[in-house]
Protein backbone atom coordinates (compact mmCIF):
# COMPACT_ATOMS: atom_id res chain seq x y z
CA UNK A 1 0.00 0.00 0.00
CA UNK A 2 1.38 3.36 -1.09
CA UNK A 3 1.59 6.07 1.08
CA UNK A 4 -1.39 8.43 -0.05
CA UNK A 5 -3.59 4.58 -0.09
CA UNK A 6 -2.29 4.19 3.76
CA UNK A 7 -3.38 8.25 4.50
CA UNK A 8 -6.67 7.86 2.40
CA UNK A 9 -7.46 4.57 4.00
CA UNK A 10 -6.59 6.05 7.36
CA UNK A 11 -8.92 9.07 6.71
CA UNK A 12 -11.92 7.34 5.58
CA UNK A 13 -11.42 4.68 8.93
CA UNK A 14 -11.49 8.02 10.82
CA UNK A 15 -14.16 9.49 9.58
CA UNK A 16 -16.67 6.37 9.73
CA UNK A 17 -16.03 6.56 13.15
CA UNK A 18 -16.39 10.09 14.04
CA UNK A 19 -20.14 8.97 12.03
CA UNK A 20 -20.29 6.11 14.60
CA UNK A 21 -19.43 8.47 17.48
CA UNK A 22 -22.32 11.18 16.18
CA UNK A 23 -24.92 8.77 15.58
CA UNK A 24 -24.68 6.79 19.13
CA UNK A 25 -24.14 9.37 21.80
CA UNK A 26 -26.76 11.04 19.66
CA UNK A 27 -29.06 7.90 20.43
CA UNK A 28 -27.32 7.15 24.26
CA UNK A 29 -25.84 10.83 25.22
CA UNK A 30 -22.66 8.17 26.05
CA UNK A 31 -20.05 6.92 24.07
CA UNK A 32 -19.47 3.00 24.88
CA UNK A 33 -16.54 1.31 25.87
CA UNK A 34 -16.14 -0.25 22.40
CA UNK A 35 -15.95 2.96 20.57
CA UNK A 36 -13.40 4.79 23.13
CA UNK A 37 -11.52 1.46 22.43
CA UNK A 38 -11.85 2.38 18.77
CA UNK A 39 -10.96 5.85 19.07
CA UNK A 40 -7.91 5.06 21.20
CA UNK A 41 -6.33 2.56 18.28
CA UNK A 42 -7.62 4.94 15.52
CA UNK A 43 -6.00 8.49 17.48
CA UNK A 44 -3.63 7.22 19.70
CA UNK A 45 -3.17 9.01 22.95
CA UNK A 46 -4.95 11.64 21.04
CA UNK A 47 -8.22 10.62 22.07
CA UNK A 48 -8.13 10.85 25.58
CA UNK A 49 -6.44 14.36 25.83
CA UNK A 50 -9.35 15.13 23.05
CA UNK A 51 -12.12 13.89 25.37
CA UNK A 52 -10.69 15.65 28.70
CA UNK A 53 -10.74 18.80 26.51
CA UNK A 54 -14.36 18.13 25.61
CA UNK A 55 -15.43 17.64 29.40
CA UNK A 56 -13.83 20.79 30.32
CA UNK A 57 -16.19 22.33 27.39
CA UNK A 58 -12.56 23.79 25.60
CA UNK A 59 -13.89 23.90 22.30
CA UNK A 60 -16.17 26.91 20.68
CA UNK A 61 -17.52 26.71 17.26
CA UNK A 62 -16.75 30.36 15.79
CA UNK A 63 -19.33 31.50 13.27
CA UNK A 64 -19.96 35.07 11.22
CA UNK A 65 -22.85 36.51 9.17
CA UNK A 66 -20.82 35.20 5.93
CA UNK A 67 -21.62 31.64 7.22
CA UNK A 68 -18.17 31.14 7.87
CA UNK A 69 -16.98 29.02 10.48
CA UNK A 70 -13.82 27.80 12.64
CA UNK A 71 -13.31 26.02 15.94
CA UNK A 72 -11.57 27.65 18.75
CA UNK A 73 -10.03 25.27 21.28
CA UNK A 74 -8.67 26.19 24.31
CA UNK A 75 -5.30 24.43 25.37
CA UNK A 76 -4.41 22.86 28.40
CA UNK A 77 -1.98 25.66 28.52
CA UNK A 78 -4.75 28.46 28.19
CA UNK A 79 -3.67 29.42 24.83
CA UNK A 80 -6.29 29.35 21.75
CA UNK A 81 -6.12 27.35 18.89
CA UNK A 82 -8.12 27.96 15.66
CA UNK A 83 -8.93 24.95 13.76
CA UNK A 84 -10.51 25.12 10.07
CA UNK A 85 -13.52 22.85 9.80
CA UNK A 86 -13.15 21.45 5.87
CA UNK A 87 -9.26 20.71 6.78
CA UNK A 88 -6.63 19.22 9.05
CA UNK A 89 -4.80 21.95 10.51
CA UNK A 90 -3.93 23.72 13.85
CA UNK A 91 -1.24 26.14 14.69
CA UNK A 92 -0.39 23.87 18.00
CA UNK A 93 3.72 22.78 17.99
CA UNK A 94 2.40 19.04 17.88
CA UNK A 95 0.33 19.48 14.92
CA UNK A 96 3.76 20.92 13.47
CA UNK A 97 6.49 18.32 14.63
CA UNK A 98 3.93 15.10 15.16
CA UNK A 99 1.90 15.43 11.71
CA UNK A 100 3.74 17.91 9.51
CA UNK A 101 7.17 17.12 9.93
CA UNK A 102 7.49 13.01 11.18
CA UNK A 103 4.13 12.13 9.61
CA UNK A 104 3.26 9.98 13.10
CA UNK A 105 -0.26 11.07 13.50
CA UNK A 106 -3.61 12.21 11.32
CA UNK A 107 -4.23 15.21 13.09
CA UNK A 108 -3.73 16.80 16.98
CA UNK A 109 -5.85 16.51 20.49
CA UNK A 110 -7.18 20.25 19.08
CA UNK A 111 -8.64 18.87 15.86
CA UNK A 112 -10.16 15.51 17.65
CA UNK A 113 -11.80 17.82 19.97
CA UNK A 114 -12.79 19.93 17.39
CA UNK A 115 -14.31 17.52 15.68
CA UNK A 116 -15.64 15.25 18.71
CA UNK A 117 -17.70 17.90 20.20
CA UNK A 118 -19.19 18.88 16.80
CA UNK A 119 -20.15 14.99 16.68
CA UNK A 120 -21.24 15.38 20.56
CA UNK A 121 -23.00 18.60 20.13
CA UNK A 122 -20.84 19.60 22.96
CA UNK A 123 -18.89 22.83 21.86
CA UNK A 124 -19.80 26.64 22.82
CA UNK A 125 -21.29 28.86 20.05
CA UNK A 126 -19.98 32.03 19.72
CA UNK A 127 -21.06 34.72 16.68
CA UNK A 128 -18.73 37.50 15.35
CA UNK A 129 -18.81 39.94 12.75
CA UNK A 130 -17.08 39.05 9.15
CA UNK A 131 -14.48 41.19 9.82
CA UNK A 132 -13.30 39.35 13.29
CA UNK A 133 -13.72 36.23 11.69
CA UNK A 134 -10.80 37.44 8.97
CA UNK A 135 -8.83 37.99 11.74
CA UNK A 136 -9.56 34.65 13.75
CA UNK A 137 -8.66 32.70 10.13
CA UNK A 138 -5.80 34.89 9.38
CA UNK A 139 -4.37 34.27 13.04
CA UNK A 140 -3.89 37.63 13.95
CA UNK A 141 -7.06 37.48 17.07
CA UNK A 142 -8.85 35.57 19.17
CA UNK A 143 -12.56 35.35 19.07
CA UNK A 144 -12.24 37.01 22.78
CA UNK A 145 -9.61 39.21 22.03
CA UNK A 146 -11.78 41.20 19.19
CA UNK B 1 -8.63 17.24 -11.55
CA UNK B 2 -6.98 20.62 -12.88
CA UNK B 3 -9.65 22.00 -15.08
CA UNK B 4 -8.80 25.27 -15.61
CA UNK B 5 -4.61 24.51 -16.44
CA UNK B 6 -5.93 21.79 -18.45
CA UNK B 7 -7.92 24.15 -20.69
CA UNK B 8 -4.92 26.51 -20.72
CA UNK B 9 -3.07 23.92 -22.26
CA UNK B 10 -5.78 22.74 -24.73
CA UNK B 11 -5.45 26.95 -25.84
CA UNK B 12 -2.14 26.97 -26.59
CA UNK B 13 -2.23 23.48 -28.15
CA UNK B 14 0.66 23.37 -30.47
CA UNK B 15 -0.86 23.13 -33.74
CA UNK B 16 1.41 21.48 -36.21
CA UNK B 17 1.18 18.31 -34.00
CA UNK B 18 -1.05 15.69 -33.95
CA UNK B 19 -2.84 16.99 -30.49
CA UNK B 20 -5.33 14.46 -28.95
CA UNK B 21 -9.28 15.17 -29.09
CA UNK B 22 -9.96 16.98 -25.76
CA UNK B 23 -13.42 17.04 -25.22
CA UNK B 24 -15.36 17.19 -22.18
CA UNK B 25 -13.37 18.99 -18.97
CA UNK B 26 -15.13 18.75 -15.87
CA UNK B 27 -15.19 21.47 -13.33
CA UNK B 28 -13.21 20.53 -10.89
CA UNK B 29 -12.85 21.53 -6.91
CA UNK B 30 -9.05 20.09 -6.92
CA UNK B 31 -6.78 22.44 -5.58
CA UNK B 32 -3.42 22.76 -7.86
CA UNK B 33 -0.07 23.50 -6.73
CA UNK B 34 2.53 24.54 -9.85
CA UNK B 35 5.77 23.65 -9.09
CA UNK B 36 8.71 25.26 -11.33
CA UNK B 37 11.11 28.21 -12.19
CA UNK B 38 9.38 31.44 -10.89
CA UNK B 39 9.07 33.01 -14.23
CA UNK B 40 7.68 30.22 -15.76
CA UNK B 41 5.23 29.43 -13.28
CA UNK B 42 3.97 33.43 -13.31
CA UNK B 43 3.43 33.21 -17.18
CA UNK B 44 1.39 29.69 -16.75
CA UNK B 45 -0.72 31.69 -13.28
CA UNK B 46 -1.31 35.09 -15.73
CA UNK B 47 -2.83 32.73 -18.65
CA UNK B 48 -5.14 30.21 -15.96
CA UNK B 49 -6.13 33.58 -14.61
CA UNK B 50 -7.14 35.11 -17.96
CA UNK B 51 -8.49 31.96 -19.35
CA UNK B 52 -10.96 31.93 -16.34
CA UNK B 53 -12.27 35.56 -17.00
CA UNK B 54 -12.28 35.49 -20.19
CA UNK B 55 -13.38 32.04 -21.65
CA UNK B 56 -15.82 30.73 -18.21
CA UNK B 57 -16.43 34.50 -16.97
CA UNK B 58 -15.25 33.25 -13.43
CA UNK B 59 -14.12 36.24 -10.95
CA UNK B 60 -10.90 35.63 -10.17
CA UNK B 61 -8.31 37.06 -7.08
CA UNK B 62 -4.63 36.99 -7.94
CA UNK B 63 -2.05 37.66 -5.39
CA UNK B 64 1.58 38.31 -6.11
CA UNK B 65 4.28 39.89 -4.12
CA UNK B 66 5.42 40.88 -7.76
CA UNK B 67 3.89 43.75 -9.75
CA UNK B 68 2.67 42.69 -12.64
CA UNK B 69 5.04 44.79 -15.54
CA UNK B 70 4.13 42.63 -19.01
CA UNK B 71 2.23 39.85 -19.88
CA UNK B 72 3.71 36.52 -21.34
CA UNK B 73 3.63 36.23 -24.75
CA UNK B 74 1.01 34.26 -25.23
CA UNK B 75 -1.53 36.33 -24.00
CA UNK B 76 0.04 39.60 -26.36
CA UNK B 77 -1.02 38.03 -29.41
CA UNK B 78 -4.24 37.51 -28.15
CA UNK B 79 -4.87 40.93 -27.02
CA UNK B 80 -7.18 42.19 -29.10
CA UNK B 81 -9.58 39.40 -28.97
CA UNK B 82 -9.85 39.73 -25.20
CA UNK B 83 -12.56 41.65 -23.68
CA UNK B 84 -11.79 44.92 -20.84
CA UNK B 85 -15.03 43.96 -19.37
CA UNK B 86 -13.89 40.30 -18.93
CA UNK B 87 -10.42 41.19 -17.86
CA UNK B 88 -12.09 43.30 -14.84
CA UNK B 89 -13.04 39.82 -13.60
CA UNK B 90 -9.37 39.88 -12.27
CA UNK B 91 -8.62 41.46 -8.94
CA UNK B 92 -4.75 42.06 -8.70
CA UNK B 93 -3.61 42.02 -5.21
CA UNK B 94 -0.17 42.51 -3.76
CA UNK B 95 0.24 41.47 -0.29
CA UNK B 96 4.05 42.84 1.29
CA UNK B 97 4.32 39.40 3.66
CA UNK B 98 2.68 36.55 4.84
CA UNK B 99 1.16 37.84 7.51
CA UNK B 100 -0.79 40.16 4.79
CA UNK B 101 -1.48 37.61 2.34
CA UNK B 102 -2.85 35.40 5.20
CA UNK B 103 -5.72 38.30 5.87
CA UNK B 104 -5.96 38.88 2.27
CA UNK B 105 -7.66 35.29 1.80
CA UNK B 106 -8.81 34.96 5.04
CA UNK B 107 -10.98 38.07 4.17
CA UNK B 108 -12.58 36.88 1.02
CA UNK B 109 -15.73 35.60 2.37
CA UNK B 110 -16.46 39.05 3.25
CA UNK B 111 -18.20 40.01 0.34
CA UNK B 112 -20.58 36.53 0.61
CA UNK B 113 -22.70 38.71 3.34
CA UNK B 114 -23.17 41.23 0.82
CA UNK B 115 -24.69 41.39 -2.81
CA UNK B 116 -21.19 40.37 -4.55
CA UNK B 117 -20.27 37.21 -5.33
CA UNK B 118 -16.83 35.74 -4.06
CA UNK B 119 -14.07 35.02 -6.90
CA UNK B 120 -14.47 31.50 -8.28
CA UNK B 121 -10.55 31.15 -8.36
CA UNK B 122 -7.95 32.11 -6.59
CA UNK B 123 -4.55 32.65 -7.75
CA UNK B 124 -1.26 32.86 -5.63
CA UNK B 125 1.56 33.79 -7.04
CA UNK B 126 5.31 32.42 -5.50
CA UNK B 127 4.82 31.22 -2.31
CA UNK B 128 8.18 30.54 -1.84
CA UNK B 129 8.21 33.93 -1.60
CA UNK B 130 6.10 34.59 1.57
CA UNK B 131 7.53 31.26 3.38
CA UNK B 132 11.61 31.03 2.67
CA UNK B 133 13.53 32.90 5.19
CA UNK B 134 17.00 32.32 3.57
CA UNK B 135 19.72 30.23 6.68
CA UNK B 136 17.05 28.91 8.72
CA UNK B 137 17.65 25.60 10.63
CA UNK B 138 15.97 23.73 13.31
CA UNK B 139 13.23 25.32 15.12
CA UNK B 140 12.71 28.27 12.46
CA UNK B 141 12.19 25.51 9.92
CA UNK B 142 9.62 24.24 11.71
CA UNK B 143 7.99 27.40 11.61
CA UNK B 144 7.95 27.48 8.11
CA UNK B 145 6.80 24.27 7.95
CA UNK B 146 3.61 25.48 10.08
CA UNK B 147 3.26 28.67 7.99
CA UNK B 148 3.31 26.60 5.14
CA UNK B 149 0.38 24.70 6.57
CA UNK B 150 -1.40 27.59 8.03
CA UNK B 151 -2.00 29.37 4.12
CA UNK B 152 -2.36 26.26 2.40
CA UNK B 153 -5.44 25.09 4.76
CA UNK B 154 -6.45 28.63 4.45
CA UNK B 155 -6.71 28.02 0.87
CA UNK B 156 -8.55 25.44 1.03
CA UNK B 157 -10.61 26.02 3.75
CA UNK B 158 -11.54 29.52 1.74
CA UNK B 159 -12.20 27.52 -1.54
CA UNK B 160 -14.58 24.90 0.39
CA UNK B 161 -16.60 27.64 2.02
CA UNK B 162 -16.58 29.72 -1.57
CA UNK B 163 -17.90 26.87 -3.08
CA UNK B 164 -20.54 26.24 -1.15
CA UNK B 165 -21.74 30.18 -1.22
CA UNK B 166 -21.64 29.86 -4.85
CA UNK B 167 -23.34 26.73 -5.53
CA UNK B 168 -26.17 28.80 -3.73
CA UNK B 169 -26.39 31.67 -5.57
CA UNK B 170 -24.98 31.10 -8.72
CA UNK B 171 -24.15 27.48 -9.64
CA UNK B 172 -22.34 27.95 -13.19
CA UNK B 173 -19.98 30.05 -11.53
CA UNK B 174 -18.96 27.17 -8.81
CA UNK B 175 -16.85 25.51 -7.81
CA UNK B 176 -14.15 27.91 -6.36
CA UNK B 177 -10.66 26.38 -7.01
CA UNK B 178 -7.19 27.34 -6.19
CA UNK B 179 -4.24 27.43 -8.15
CA UNK B 180 -0.35 28.49 -6.42
CA UNK B 181 2.81 28.43 -7.58
CA UNK B 182 6.21 27.39 -5.48
CA UNK B 183 9.77 26.97 -6.69
CA UNK B 184 11.44 24.60 -4.93
CA UNK B 185 14.96 25.33 -3.79
CA UNK B 186 16.49 22.18 -6.13
CA UNK B 187 14.93 23.93 -8.63
CA UNK B 188 17.07 23.73 -12.05
CA UNK B 189 18.43 20.47 -10.90
CA UNK B 190 17.67 17.42 -12.83
CA UNK B 191 15.30 14.63 -11.94
CA UNK B 192 14.06 13.25 -8.33
CA UNK B 193 11.13 14.21 -6.46
CA UNK B 194 11.63 17.80 -5.07
CA UNK B 195 9.51 17.39 -2.05
CA UNK B 196 11.58 14.54 -1.09
CA UNK B 197 14.22 16.99 -0.29
CA UNK B 198 12.25 19.98 0.65
CA UNK B 199 10.47 19.62 3.46
CA UNK B 200 7.56 22.91 2.52
CA UNK B 201 6.43 21.06 -0.94
CA UNK B 202 5.61 17.79 1.25
CA UNK B 203 3.38 19.94 3.71
CA UNK B 204 1.85 21.93 0.80
CA UNK B 205 1.33 18.69 -0.96
CA UNK B 206 -0.81 17.81 1.83
CA UNK B 207 -3.50 20.25 1.10
CA UNK B 208 -2.89 20.74 -2.70
CA UNK B 209 -4.84 17.77 -4.58
CA UNK B 210 -2.76 18.31 -7.98
CA UNK B 211 0.47 18.86 -8.41
CA UNK B 212 1.66 20.71 -11.86
CA UNK B 213 4.97 19.76 -12.34
CA UNK B 214 7.10 21.79 -14.90
CA UNK B 215 10.57 20.30 -15.45
CA UNK B 216 13.65 21.35 -17.98
CA UNK B 217 13.06 18.96 -21.18
CA UNK B 218 16.21 17.34 -21.54
CA UNK B 219 15.76 15.58 -24.14
CA UNK B 220 14.05 18.98 -26.07
CA UNK B 221 12.75 19.42 -29.31
CA UNK B 222 14.98 19.61 -32.47
CA UNK B 223 16.02 22.94 -33.11
CA UNK B 224 14.53 24.06 -29.23
CA UNK B 225 17.20 25.41 -26.53
CA UNK B 226 17.08 23.34 -23.51
CA UNK B 227 15.55 26.02 -21.75
CA UNK B 228 12.74 26.85 -23.81
CA UNK B 229 11.75 23.46 -23.80
CA UNK B 230 9.62 21.92 -20.61
CA UNK B 231 8.08 18.82 -19.38
CA UNK B 232 4.57 19.75 -17.94
CA UNK B 233 3.09 17.08 -15.60
CA UNK B 234 0.14 16.55 -13.39
CA UNK B 235 0.24 14.34 -10.26
CA UNK B 236 -0.89 13.96 -7.46
CA UNK B 237 -4.60 12.85 -4.86
CA UNK B 238 -6.80 14.59 -6.92
CA UNK B 239 -5.46 13.09 -10.55
CA UNK B 240 -5.63 9.56 -9.08
CA UNK B 241 -9.00 9.97 -7.77
CA UNK B 242 -10.23 11.69 -11.03
CA UNK B 243 -8.98 8.59 -12.95
CA UNK B 244 -10.56 6.05 -10.41
CA UNK B 245 -14.21 8.30 -10.56
CA UNK B 246 -16.67 7.28 -13.44
CA UNK B 247 -17.70 11.15 -13.82
CA UNK B 248 -18.44 12.38 -17.26
CA UNK B 249 -14.37 13.79 -17.26
CA UNK B 250 -12.56 12.69 -20.66
CA UNK B 251 -10.92 9.48 -19.51
CA UNK B 252 -8.15 10.49 -22.23
CA UNK B 253 -7.20 14.06 -20.75
CA UNK B 254 -3.77 14.29 -21.05
CA UNK B 255 -1.70 14.11 -17.80
CA UNK B 256 1.55 14.60 -19.90
CA UNK B 257 2.51 18.03 -21.88
CA UNK B 258 5.75 19.28 -23.36
CA UNK B 259 5.73 22.91 -23.37
CA UNK B 260 7.75 24.92 -25.79
CA UNK B 261 8.48 28.63 -24.98
CA UNK B 262 8.73 30.56 -28.13
CA UNK B 263 11.11 33.86 -28.99
CA UNK B 264 7.92 35.82 -28.47
CA UNK B 265 7.69 34.65 -24.70
CA UNK B 266 4.38 32.54 -26.18
CA UNK B 267 3.50 29.21 -24.72
CA UNK B 268 2.59 26.20 -26.93
CA UNK B 269 1.76 23.17 -25.38
CA UNK B 270 1.80 19.03 -27.18
CA UNK B 271 0.08 16.64 -25.41
CA UNK B 272 3.13 13.47 -24.82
Amino acid sequence: MTDYEMTSCLSAVADQLLKEVQKTYQEKTQIPDDLLIALRFVFGSCALQALDLIDKRSVTCVSSFSGRRAYQVMGGSGLLYTCYTSCHYCPCPAFTYTVLRRNDSLLCKHILAAYLSQAMGLSQQETVSDQQMSSILSGRAAATDT
Amino acid sequence: MADILTLVFKNYINQSGKPKDINIITPSKCSTLVVGENVINRSLLLLAAVTAASELGLKVSFFTQVQIQSLPGSLQDDMSNLSPENLKKIKFAYPNSLEDLLQDVASLHEPVSGSAAPPSLIVVDGLERFLRVPGLSGALQQAELASAAHIAALLFDTAAFLTASLEERAAELSPCRVIASFQSEGEGHAGGDPSASEPILSVLDRYFQVRCTLDRDLLSAPGARPQDSWHVYLSGAGIKEASLTKGEEDPNLPKEWHMLLQKNGSMEFTPV
